[in-house]
């Protein structure tokens, strides 16, 4: 992978600086996932695994949503469901909403800034020798 | 073993991991991830190995959930063990959680060891106090050898109530001062 390339000093760990890279996007996406309206954890995760390349570990996102909750950006409620267990259902406080935008211009302005940046990187190897 | 089996030894070894949780919220945490297995199974027939597979170990599970209310439950805490651990972790996050963390074991350090020295005042009258030599201030603590003449200590037996109320005074500042950072760095994050 190229952008594993472009950074030397990550070199012989580039799985674990991909990983680092996802952690940092979880907390953002999902609250993004809570967007139109409320999801429980299960739904938010099918969610992220169906909207981006978010694969994770399906219990890492149950801290996260914990965090978010104690940190004033989501409430939850549990709601009786036919499964016949309730089910914990999360949603996107008016902080949360406002923190999210935030989070989501900062993420374009960045991610646009390095795609720029690695332009050059991305081309065609031959180019470059 | 059966399913029921299966899934109860997983919540029981959450459960134990969550100990330093309140029971309220280790016991809403349970409910959520015992509602996450059934659903799990049921929507994709998976076996239950391959549910809590994905899950991950119970273990690593609860470690997370700690980590994510550590700094939470430290601003609410007097304990120094848990704030200092605190004040670790925000000490990673940047230069003001350094200065912080720096700050906090200084102020530890001088209000225990005011405090010490408070106590150790009856048991070395002589070697516990504070030394001028005319009006410069020579040393002051526990010292052996106390320091010699002309230097001479001024405060006596009052020593005891001073060292033991200015120790404790800045132990009470220390504490203060760190759980105000850690609400501070909370807001940061979830305004930022």
């Amino acid at each position: 992978m190229a952008i594993q390339r472009a950074l030397p000093a990550e070199g012989n760990q580039p799985d674990r600086w991909e990983a680092q890279l996802r952690k940092g996007a979880v907390e953002m996406a999902a609250l993004a996932s809570l967007w139109q309206g409320r999801l429980y954890g299960l739904e938010i995760i099918r969610f992220l695994e169906s909207q981006s390349q978010l694969a994770l570990a399906e219990g890492t996102i149950y801290p996260i949503l914990n965090r978010l909750k104690a940190e004033g950006l989501l409430t939850s409620e549990w709601v009786e469901a036919e499964a016949g267990h309730p089910r914990k259902y999360y949603s996107l406080t008016n902080a949360g909403r406002q923190r999210l935008r935030q989070m989501a211009e900062a993420w374009v302005s960045f991610s646009g800034g390095l795609s720029r940046l690695l332009e050059p990187v991305l081309e065609p190897q031959e180019k470059t020798q | 073993m059966t399913t029921e089996t299966q899934i109860d030894n997983y919540l029981t070894a959450l459960r134990l991991h969550l100990g330093p949780l309140t029971i309220a919220e280790r016991e809403e945490i349970i409910r959520e991830i015992t509602a996450h297995i059934r659903d799990s199974a049921e929507e994709s027939g998976a076996s239950i190995e391959a549910v809590l597979a994905r899950l991950g170990p119970a273990e690593e599970l609860a470690k997370q959930y700690r980590e994510g209310l550590l700094i939470r439950q430290a601003s609410r805490s007097l304990s120094p063990l848990v704030l200092l651990r605190a004040t670790l972790r925000l000490a990673t996050k940047g230069l003001s959680g350094i200065v912080v963390f720096f700050l906090a074991i200084f102020g530890y350090l001088m209000g225990g060891g005011l405090v010490l020295t408070g106590l150790l005042k009856p048991i070395f009258p002589a070697n516990t106090g504070v030394w001028f030599n005319g009006d410069q201030l020579v040393s002051s603590g526990t010292l052996f050898p106390a320091p010699a003449p002309p230097a001479h200590e001024i405060l006596g037996i009052w020593y005891i109530p001073i060292a033991l109320m200015l120790g404790s005074l800045t132990l009470l500042l220390t504490t203060f001062l760190i759980r105000r950072s850690l609400r501070i760095s909370q807001q940061l994050q979830s305004k930022l």
